[in-house]
Formats: structure tokens, C-alpha cells, sequence
């Protein structure tokens, strides 16, 4: 990883283009090359079709490196979009070296019913939704079956949304950088579907963010990401047999793993796919961080704040770091390069060698993991 | 929604295919299925489709230890019984048709189109085989062979009102007049079973007057649908004074199960829809004998300044000069008001065979261009 650049996630005037500029030339500029070095791109990007009419993304994105032409094409995998493109940079190494992967999304704007319908088409569109099983409503139900399996408590889905937007206080590209949220607030939030309320949801946000690979560190700052893994499991939550661990996440962990020699014990933080505060427990069991229904005793101990022994989402995550889908994934990225080289700033997660990233794509539909160490 | 397992392996498929991609063996059928309520969430966020909140939905296990998400409009618990049918559509419900306009061909298509099964009945079988090769024309734009074949394959043609002896429920959709009207319910009548729902089409006759043909009027209602009807939501439901709760319940629901909008509306001259639409079309004919602008310039000026998506004389032609008027007259007889009369340009075009769209005149010539 030489290069990463990424831009604030939140609400934006800035169209897609624009950007995707701004993180692409942070990557190019962390990585001290010019774009004609790059070999191929890869462009992440989830509803640019259904919301901005526009497809066909590598030839917008070529608009801006004119006369440049170099191979490239469009990663979708709903919101891990992100972490599949990055997964397929890796194994495309051998082909084009350096390849440049960016996520870009547009969310704002839309009237909030063609919004949810446009997000929704990341859910089984036949088998769920028909039955009104929203997203809400999905993670919803994980959690029900979580606190029946578990014991698991909303006070702890409190706990850790409080994290994350403490973390995200740290972070001055965060959606709710400049927001305060007190327990007063997630007390007055409405009922989105039961148990989950408004703070246990994260917003959904514009933004971009570009990362760099090659084969070959370029200096001491290239960060070596030394383990992939992606894994697809059915859409929809009846087609599946167990409702409280997303088998995508269990398999994509196990790939990344083995390819990093690692075990889920040699792991210091994680940025993790936390689109509901649910989620990011189930992320922690199905990453080995912890066994099942044993991650929340590590939330309730404090250890997965930024000074906590595991830290997860130093960036305050997708629920107050900000959610712009395809940017997600190779934001993730991107924190996690920050934080390997200590370029974190008052985030900045201590000691730690080894870190991962966890992107998950609907309900468990898809999941990508990557596994990165420290600049050697 | 529920699944069906792999008869081979036991996979799951929640998908309209035959065999296991895995092993490749069929698939069994999905069948009645007993399940358990095994979480709830009460959802308060609406969504495209389901905007009415809050709503349950609940993922229950099935006896065979698959899942399925079910929705519910009020509170369940967990460990609440469910029970799913093999067949989530319609029951077998057979409908009959009769007539063989413009109203009654667009009936038989939508019937068809929504998979129930239709029986269809007019005088002359010769036309009624023109008019249901217009409907297979209609059905073959949005039907593959194999989905036409299954539709036409529930369509039944007779000339023969006692085919109608097994429907569940007859809709007249013959011409727009009283006494043909009444000669054509009783014949139904003596057709069908005395369960059978009978419904008319007509879009402004007096239901109490038609129910006066019937020995069992409770059993009758209005469904007034507008062409075409498998693109227009709404149905006007009429109740005559005889007719049972029941039976009003009966054809309000079959109307949203064929995804149309029913409103109720009172047994009065010419309901919401031609009460308020004649006199439009009535001045709009005004206006154009006072010479206001030309027939393309009204209509213009219609459809942008009132946001319609047709301008009145245009939608007169759709319609037909010949039953506007024969509405004018019957609103104006009954309402006793001039704004209903007909205006004369309208009776004169009508009398020139110039009845609109269909006789390939009226306010427009629809006659095809001649080739260069």
C-alpha cells in the first residue's frame, strides 16, 4: 500500500468527479507519483447508476487524467464494494503494477424514499423487501436473535455508539466530526426498528477515497498488506441458517488469515463494518476478536476504544466516521495505513503491528478482509 | 416467502429454478409449511412499498428448520404460530366476462394477466375470436410464449351464458343502456350458482335500478374500472341499497388483490369520476364550437395547465363520442342540470359515424396516413 488519499465523508455539493479527484491526488501525493505511473485503475461504486443516472464510471473517472487511457473498470458489490475492489487490485498485481483503486459515492440530494428504495437494491429485492425487511429492519433482526443467543444488552449498542462518536471527535474527516453526542441524545432518538433506534444507525454520507498498491514497498512509509480475503454468501436472511454471524465474514477472515500467517490473536485494531451498532459485535465475533457473544464484555470493559487493549474503529467507524458505501471500504484502508505509519493524529491507536479491515455488503451478503502491517 | 430444498442435498433455494446447482438434483416443492416466530422487529422507518409503519416483521423457523421473513400489520410475538400455503397467489378463482367492447376485452386481459381464470361470454362467437385476438396481441407485449400459452390456456369463449355456471363472479360490461343492461343481468343471473357475485362495469347507470332485475340483489355491486384497465388503478366501488356487506367487502378486496385502487363511492349519477369528467369534456367541446382555439390547442392547453396526461377532446375520441353523449344524457336526465346536456357538435359527430378513436374519427382523424 504506497499511496492513500481520501476525502471528508458527509454531505457534499461536490459531484463525483470532483470527488474522486480530491482522494486520488491525496493518494498520489502520499505516494510521491504522478497518475501516468499508475497502470490500471479499479473504480468502487455502488448507486451512481439508480441515483446519478450514471454508469460505465472508469471512462468518468478517465475524465480526469486525459490522454492518459490506462486499463480500468468498475468494482460493485453494494457497500463492499470498497474492500472487494481492493481485494481484486491485489490479485491483478501480477498484471498492472501500481494499480489505483478508488470508491466514490453520492448520497445526498435524493429524496429520502428513492434513497432507501436505491439502497435496498442491496438486499434480496424478491425475498426480503417484498416482505417490508428494510436494512434497519434486517440488522433489526440480527439483534433480536443477538440478545435472545447472547444475553446482548442495547445498553451495549450504547456504549459502543458513544465510542464511535467520541473517536470520530478525533478525526477531522469524519461525518460527525464536529458533533457531540451525549447519552441524552441517543435517549431522545426514535425508534428506527426495535431495538435499534436513530444512534444505533450510521448516516449515510458523500465521499471518496483512493489507495495505491504495488508489489513492491517504494519507501518506509508503504504499508504491507499481507492478507486479502472476499466471500459471497446468499442474499437473503431466509435462505440462511444462522442469523447472529455473517459466514461471509468467517470465511473472508479465514482467507486473509492464512495468506497473513496471522490468528485473530495477533490482531491490534480493527476498522470494521459498523453500518448499525449490531454490527460491529457480530464484526468482532466473526473476526475471532472475540468468541461469540463474548464481544461485548470486551465493550463493557472499555478495551475497544482508541487507548483500550483492542481498539476497533479508531476513525469512529461507519456510524459516526461516516458511510459513503463504495468509499467505505477503501477508506478503511486508508485509516488503517494512517495508523500503521502513526500519521493518526490524536486517533492515533499506540504499538499496535497488525490491524484489519472488515467490509460487509448488505446483510452478510458479501465481506472482504484485508490484513495490514506495520511499515518495516 | 419460503424456501425449497434441494430433493438431493438439501440445499436451499429461494429462487424461481428447478434444480440444485450443486448437485444438480430437482428441487421439492415448497408445500404447506407450520413455523415458529423466532424474532421481532417492530419497524417504525418506512420504506418504498411499505410506507404505512409501524409494521412487524418476523423471522420465523419452519418446521423443516428453514427460515422465512414474514410482514404483519400487527404486533407478534415470539414463539407465535405461523402457517404458510404452498400458493401465495390467488385461490382458484374463475371470473366471467361479458360483453365484447372495448371495456370488456380490457377486463379479459387484466383477469389474464393476473392469473385467474376467465370465462368469456358474447353474443356472437365471431366476435368475440376478434376480440380475443386483440387481447392476445395486448398480453404478447409483456408475456413470453410459454406465460401467453398459460394464459390463454385459462381463457374460455362461449356465445352461451350457461358457461358461467362455475364463476365466482360475473362482470356485465355490455353496452352502456338501461334495458340491455337489465336483459343481460337476469340472463347471468339465471346462469350462475347463487354464491356467484355479479358485478357491472357500467360507469353511471343507477345500481338500484339494475339490482331491480335480480332475485338475489345483495349479491350485486358496481366495479367500475377505466380503460385501459390493466394500466389504470383505480375502481369506483357502488353499492345499490340491496347490496350485502359482504359482497361490497368482496369486490373491494379483489380489486386491491389485482394491485388496482378501489375507492367506495355512493350510488349517485355518474359517480366521482363521470360527474366531475363530462362537464370538463362538455365545456371543452364549448370551446371549441365558440371557436376559442382548434381541438389540438385545447387539449394542449389542458394537459399542461392542468397537469393532465390527456387533453379532453382527445380523451372524448378514447372514450367514444357515442357513450359520452349517452352518459351526457343520462347525468342531465337524472341531474337535471344543462351543464350535462351534450353539446351539439358532439350529437352531430356521432351522427356522422365520426364516434371517435375506434370508428377512426372524431375531434381527430385517426385514419392511417396513406404511404408516399
Amino acid at each position: 500500500m504506497i499511496g492513500a488519499g481520501k476525502t471528508r465523508f458527509g454531505p457534499s455539493t461536490h459531484a463525483m468527479p470532483r470527488l474522486a479527484q480530491e482522494a486520488i491526488l491525496g493518494a498520489l501525493d502520499d505516494a510521491g507519483m504522478s497518475i501516468e505511473d499508475v497502470e490500471a485503475f479499479i473504480v468502487a461504486n455502488f448507486l451512481g447508476g439508480p441515483n446519478e443516472s450514471q454508469l460505465h464510471l472508469n471512462s468518468v473517472i478517465a475524465g480526469l487524467f486525459p490522454d492518459v487511457r490506462r486499463p480500468g473498470w468498475r468494482v460493485e458489490a453494494a457497500c463492499a464494494s470498497g474492500g472487494a475492489a481492493v481485494h481484486q487490485a491485489v490479485h491483478m498485481l501480477a498484471a498492472y503494477d501500481p494499480i489505483l483503486v478508488i470508491g466514490v459515492e453520492r448520497l445526498s440530494g435524493r429524496p429520502s424514499g428513492e434513497l432507501t428504495r436505491n439502497i435496498g437494491m442491496a438486499g434480496d429485492v424478491t425475498l426480503d423487501q417484498l416482505q417490508g425487511l428494510n436494512f434497519p429492519a434486517s440488522y433489526a433482526l440480527v439483534a433480536q436473535r443477538h440478545m435472545q443467543r447472547y444475553g446482548t444488552r442495547t445498553e451495549d449498542f450504547e456504549i459502543l455508539s458513544l465510542k464511535n462518536h467520541a473517536n470520530a471527535q478525533l478525526n477531522p474527516l469524519a461525518h460527525f466530526y464536529h458533533k457531540q453526542v451525549s447519552q441524552s441524545d441517543i435517549d431522545c432518538g426514535a425508534t428506527v426498528a426495535t431495538p435499534l433506534r436513530l444512534f444505533d444507525c450510521c448516516p449515510v454520507s458523500d465521499g471518496a477515497s483512493a489507495v495505491i498498491l504495488s508489489a513492491e514497498a517504494i519507501d518506509a512509509r508503504s504499508v504491507p498488506l499481507i492478507g486479502t480475503g472476499l466471500s459471497t454468501d446468499v442474499i437473503s436472511l431466509a435462505q440462511r441458517y444462522e442469523h447472529t454471524t455473517f459466514a461471509s465474514a468467517r470465511e473472508a477472515a479465514r482467507m486473509a488469515y492464512a495468506q497473513a500467517g496471522i490468528s485473530p490473536a495477533g490482531i491490534d485494531f480493527a476498522e470494521v463494518h459498523d453500518c448499525f451498532t449490531i454490527a460491529e459485535i457480530v464484526a468482532m465475533e466473526d473476526l475471532g476478536l472475540a468468541a461469540p457473544g463474548e464481544a461485548v464484555e470486551l465493550i463493557r470493559a472499555g478495551q475497544t476504544s482508541i487507548g483500550g487493549a483492542l481498539p476497533i474503529n479508531p476513525s469512529g467507524g461507519l456510524k459516526a466516521g461516516g458511510h459513503a458505501i463504495s468509499a467505505t471500504g477503501v477508506g478503511q484502508v486508508y485509516e488503517v495505513c494512517k495508523q500503521l505509519r502513526g500519521e493518526a493524529g490524536e486517533r492515533q491507536v499506540r504499538d499496535s503491528r497488525v490491524a484489519v479491515t472488515h467490509n460487509v455488503g448488505g446483510v452478510g451478503g458479501t465481506c472482504a478482509v484485508q490484513v495490514l502491517g506495520r511499515p518495516t | 416467502m419460503s424456501m425449497r430444498p434441494c430433493q438431493g442435498c438439501g440445499r436451499r433455494y429461494g429462487y424461481p429454478v428447478d434444480v440444485c446447482t450443486v448437485c444438480r438434483s430437482p428441487l421439492g416443492e415448497t408445500g404447506e409449511r407450520n413455523g415458529e416466530v423466532v424474532a421481532v422487529t417492530e419497524v417504525a422507518t418506512p420504506s418504498p412499498g411499505h410506507e404505512d409503519v409501524p409494521y412487524w416483521c418476523a423471522l420465523v423457523m419452519l418446521d423443516d428448520g428453514s427460515y422465512a421473513i414474514s410482514k404483519h400489520d400487527a404486533p407478534i410475538g415470539i414463539g407465535d404460530k405461523t402457517h404458510t400455503s404452498a400458493r401465495e397467489t390467488a385461490t382458484a378463482f374463475r371470473i366471467g366476462i361479458v360483453g365484447s367492447g372495448v371495456m370488456a376485452r380490457g377486463l379479459v386481459e387484466l383477469f389474464l394477466a393476473r392469473g385467474l381464470e376467465v370465462v368469456w361470454v358474447a353474443r356472437s362467437l365471431e366476435r368475440l375470436e376478434i376480440a380475443r385476438a386483440k387481447v392476445e396481441s395486448r398480453l404478447v407485449r409483456v408475456m413470453d410464449d410459454e406465460q401467453l400459452a398459460f394464459a390463454l390456456s385459462r381463457l374460455a369463449l362461449s356465445d352461451d351464458l350457461a358457461h358461467l355456471a362455475a364463476c365466482d363472479l360475473v362482470i356485465e360490461a355490455v353496452v352502456e343502456e338501461i334495458e340491455p343492461k337489465l336483459a343481460v343481468l337476469r340472463s347471468i343471473e339465471q346462469a350462475v350458482s347463487s354464491e356467484c357475485l355479479i358485478a357491472t362495469n357500467t360507469s353511471s347507470l343507477p345500481l338500484d335500478v339494475l339490482a331491480s332485475a335480480l332475485e338475489r340483489p345483495v349479491r350485486f355491486g358496481g366495479m367500475h374500472f377505466f380503460n385501459p384497465p390493466i394500466r389504470m388503478r383505480l375502481v369506483e366501488i357502488v353499492r345499490s341499497p340491496q347490496t350485502d356487506d359482504d359482497t361490497d367487502e368482496r369486490l373491494f378486496e379483489l380489486s386491491l388483490s389485482l394491485g388496482k385502487i378501489p375507492v367506495r363511492v355512493a350510488n349517485s349519477p355518474g359517480f366521482v369520476v363521470n360527474r366531475v369528467l363530462m362537464p370538463l369534456l362538455n365545456e371543452a367541446v364549448r370551446a371549441l364550437e365558440d371557436g376559442v382555439a382548434p381541438a389540438e390547442d385545447i387539449d394542449e392547453a389542458i394537459r399542461l395547465g392542468l397537469n393532465h396526461p390527456m387533453g379532453p377532446l382527445a380523451l372524448a375520441d378514447l372514450i367514444g363520442l357515442d357513450v359520452v353523449v349517452n352518459i351526457m344524457d343520462d347525468l342531465h336526465n337524472r341531474l337535471g342540470d344543462a351543464a350535462y346536456a351534450p353539446r351539439p357538435m358532439l350529437r352531430q359527430l356521432v351522427e356522422q359515424g365520426k364516434s371517435g378513436r375506434k370508428a377512426g374519427a372524431g375531434f381527430y382523424d385517426y385514419s392511417a396516413p396513406p404511404l408516399p
